[in-house]
């Protein structure tokens, strides 16, 4: 079985369900325009400090939207017992990891696609090529590293509370690297080029060590 | 007295011995005087318990490889060792930061790689409590240690790329007085043999435990027994 082919047709199989239920995207639209009000009403924000506070509030709310909808990644599968019948298949597991993980980054695109036009909108922040680069690039690794993670809590009591204490303190770096690039795109000092080029080190890096623990923690 | 408490006997009077050596033989600090004595039991413990998650790396990839129980267990006591170290680093560190640096707290890069590092084995330690007892538990808990030791380079490297208040390393750079070189040695062979003693003791409280739920070297794929997960008796 061609690996890649199992992986388009997993992660078509996530997209078409979400496309059909239409659940996820809508609730983390809705969670991260909240997200920006609450940052409104927590910092006082105004047409001078709106550019030192915006990418903060960005990356708040980009990563508790990615922690819910990994979260939700592997609960469809959890509730049907399907993730045993597909690894059952002769399709290999990190195929089966890559679609999902693919599936989950396209639809924490969709949350981006809705966050970034609000928060310029609310903000007053540009909404240039580089924000829209850096969160993109940041999104890949932190993308890979929270489907990993959010497969190995959803076969252990109280996932809700371990996919947060596991996956944030590994997302660390692309909040650092992804946190300055953002920065500097919107005027703050700091270098872009250098920013950018750490986040698709990290991408690489992690895409990597994910895919070869993937077959640990999905073959069973 | 069994051997271990023979041990952990032993391991003590030791570090008593270090205390004895960084407050009695080792000379005071010109710059910033009595609470550089700090530096002996920080450094010690930093490199400490970077060898214990050295030791949860290693028993994860042997576990990985042919699921021995051992080898977990071995990972499992080097994680619960390694966050006592880490803790007592952090402590240390941020009492000798206070009259040195006028906060307890940077967000220098040691310091935020090392909390992340208490953060990721802390959060190991919470997968091993939740997970059912047994294969899929180690494995994940394989897995978590493996990405956890790699990530802690890459998170000093992000935030050293950004800044750094951290004092460079003294002892490479050969900056040391011999006595408190010395001092130092002394120390940090202490508390290695204080964390091989707590490795050693805990690695045979694991090893009851998994003889209590069933996980020995013979069967390692075991059901799980946990006497929560029964059905409640009908009142």
């Amino acid at each position: 079985m061609n690996p890649f082919r199992v992986a388009v047709a997993v992660a078509r199989k996530d997209l078409r369900s979400e496309w059909r239920t239409r659940e996820l995207v809508p609730a983390l639209a809705q969670f991260v325009i909240l997200a920006l009000l609450i940052g409104n009403f927590g910092f006082q924000i105004d047409s001078r400090n709106a550019a030192s506070i915006a990418p903060g509030i960005l990356w708040l709310a980009l990563v508790f939207a990615g922690l819910v909808a990994f979260g939700r990644a592997f609960a469809a599968e959890r509730e049907q017992a399907s993730l045993e019948a597909m690894l059952m298949t002769p399709a290999s597991p990190v195929a089966v990891f890559a679609g999902k993980a693919a599936a989950a980054f396209g639809l924490l695109l969709l949350c981006e696609a809705v966050m970034l036009p609000a928060l310029s909108l609310f903000f007053g922040t540009p909404l240039s090529i580089e924000v829209v680069a850096a969160v993109v690039l940041a999104s890949v690794g932190m993308a890979a590293l929270g489907c990993l993670f959010a497969a190995i809590v959803a076969r252990v009591r109280a996932r809700e509370l371990l996919l947060p204490l596991l996956t944030l303190p590994l997302w660390i770096p692309f909040i650092i690297a992804g946190g300055s690039a953002v920065q500097s795109a919107m005027g703050l000092p700091g270098n872009y080029q250098e920013a950018i080029g750490l986040l698709i080190d990290f991408d690489i890096l992690f895409l990597v060590l994910t895919s070869l623990a993937a077959r640990f923690v999905l073959d069973e | 007295m069994n051997r271990y408490e023979k041990a952990a006997g032993g391991a003590v009077a030791l570090m008593l011995l270090a205390a004895g050596a960084i407050f009695l033989y080792a000379p005071g600090d010109y710059l910033h005087g009595p609470v550089q004595r700090i530096f002996y039991l920080h450094v010690s413990s930093a490199i400490t318990a970077f060898g214990c998650f050295a030791v949860v790396l290693i028993g994860g990839i042997v576990y990985l490889r042919n699921e021995s129980p051992s080898a977990d267990r071995i990972a499992r006591a080097g994680a619960l060792v390694g966050v006592v170290f880490t803790t007592v680093t952090l402590v240390m560190g941020m009492l000798w930061a206070k009259p040195v640096w006028g906060a307890y707290w940077v967000w220098d890069a040691r310091l935020t790689s090392t909390l992340v590092l208490w953060i990721i084995y802390a959060g190991y330690l919470l997968v091993r409590r939740l997970a059912e007892p047994g294969r899929q538990s180690a494995r994940f808990a394989a897995v978590v240690g493996i990405f956890g030791f790699a990530d802690v380079p890459v998170v000093y490297f992000s935030v050293s790329w950004w800044n750094t208040h951290h004092p460079g390393p003294l002892i490479i750079n050969n900056a040391l007085p011999p006595e408190m070189l010395a001092t130092f040695l002394f120390t940090m062979l202490c508390t290695l043999v204080l964390a091989g003693v707590m490795i050693g003791v805990r690695y045979r409280i694991e090893t009851l435990l998994d003889g209590r739920h069933g996980v020995t070297e013979r069967a390692h794929v075991v059901a799980s027994r946990r006497p929560e997960a029964s059905p409640e008796p009908v009142p």
